[in-house]
C-alpha cells in the first residue's frame, strides 16, 4: 500500500481514519472561528436599541437566490462523493465541475450585491449593521473561495492514473469542507437577511 | 432508492425549506414567532445537510457529534439573544 493510502486508511483510536479525523478537527476550529464572529454579531445587535430591518438595507430575493445556488452546490458535491464511491470518474469530474461553477456563481452574485452596496455609499465602517454584514459575508466568501480552489485541485488530481487507488479519499474530505461552508451560510442567511 | 435519488430528494427538501423560511419572513406575524419559525427551519436544513450530505447518519461516532452539536447550541443562543436581547441589555 502506498504511503498516502496507508496514512488515510490508518484507523485512529477513535475508530475514524486519520484523514477524516483531521478534517473534523479542522472543522471544529472553523466552528469556533465562526462562533466568535456570529457571537459578536448577536451581542452587538442585541445591545443596540434599534436595528435596521434587513429587508430595507439588503436584497432578500438576491440572497435567497444565492442560498439556492449554494444548496445546489452541496447537492452536486454529495453526488460527486457518491460517484467516487462507485469509481465513476466521469461523473465525479462532472459533479466537481458543477460544484466549482455553482460556488463561483455564488461569489459573483455576492460581488454584485457588494457593488450595489458600494454604489449606495455603504462600506465597512459606515455603521455597525454594515460592519457586521461585510465581516460575516466577507469571511464566508473567503471560505467559499478556498473550497473552490480545493475542488479545482482535487479535480486536477482525478486525471492521475492512480487517483482511485491513492487519492479518492480527498473527494470525501473536500466534500466535508464544502458542506461545512454551506452549513455556515444556512445560519448566516436568516441571521443577516430574514430576522 | 439509489444514493443519487436520495441526494436529489434531500435537495428538494432543502429548497422547499428555503422557500418556506423566506416566505415566513414576509408574513405579518409577530417577530417572536417569525424568529422561532425561521431558526427552526434553519436547524432542519442544517440537520439534513449534516445527516445525509456529511454522512453523519451512518457515522455513529461521538467526536463528530460533539463538533456537530455546537452550532445547534449557537443557534439557540442566537434565538435567545435576539428575542430577549432588548430585555437583557436595556
Amino acid at each position: 500500500m502506498s504511503e498516502t493510502a496507508s496514512t488515510h486508511a490508518e484507523v485512529t483510536s477513535t475508530g475514524i481514519p486519520s484523514g477524516t479525523l483531521g478534517m473534523w478537527l479542522f472543522l471544529a476550529s472553523e466552528v469556533m472561528f465562526f462562533s466568535g464572529l456570529i457571537g459578536a454579531y448577536i451581542v452587538l445587535r442585541a445591545s443596540l436599541p434599534t436595528w435596521p430591518h434587513p429587508g430595507e438595507e439588503l436584497s432578500i430575493p438576491l440572497a435567497a437566490f444565492n442560498t439556492f445556488i449554494l444548496l445546489s452546490s452541496s447537492m452536486t458535491m454529495a453526488l460527486g462523493v457518491a460517484a467516487v464511491s462507485h469509481a465513476d470518474l466521469k461523473k465525479l469530474r462532472l459533479f466537481l465541475l458543477l460544484t466549482i461553477a455553482l460556488g463561483s456563481a455564488f461569489l459573483c452574485v455576492k460581488g454584485y450585491e457588494y457593488s450595489i452596496k458600494f454604489a449606495h455609499g455603504h462600506f465597512p465602517g459606515t455603521n455597525i449593521f454594515f460592519d457586521c454584514y461585510f465581516m460575516l459575508t466577507g469571511f464566508h466568501g473567503i471560505h467559499v473561495l478556498a473550497g473552490i480552489i480545493t475542488n479545482l485541485w482535487v479535480l486536477s488530481l482525478t486525471y492521475r492514473k492512480d487517483f482511485l487507488q491513492r487519492k479518492s479519499h480527498l473527494v470525501n474530505l473536500s466534500g466535508l469542507y464544502w458542506h461545512f461552508v454551506d452549513l455556515v451560510w444556512i445560519f448566516l442567511f436568516p441571521l443577516l437577511y430574514l430576522i | 432508492m439509489t444514493t443519487y435519488k436520495k441526494y436529489l430528494l434531500i435537495w428538494v427538501w432543502l429548497i422547499a425549506l428555503l422557500a418556506a423560511g423566506t416566505f415566513i419572513s414576509s408574513l405579518p406575524i409577530s417577530k417572536t414567532h417569525a424568529v422561532l419559525l425561521i431558526l427552526f427551519i434553519s436547524l432542519t436544513k442544517a440537520g439534513l445537510v449534516c445527516l445525509f450530505y456529511m454522512h453523519m447518519k451512518s457515522e455513529k461516532l461521538v467526536p463528530i457529534w460533539v463538533v456537530a452539536i455546537f452550532p445547534f447550541f449557537l443557534i439557540g443562543l442566537a434565538a435567545a439573544l435576539v428575542l430577549l436581547g432588548p430585555l437583557c441589555f436595556s
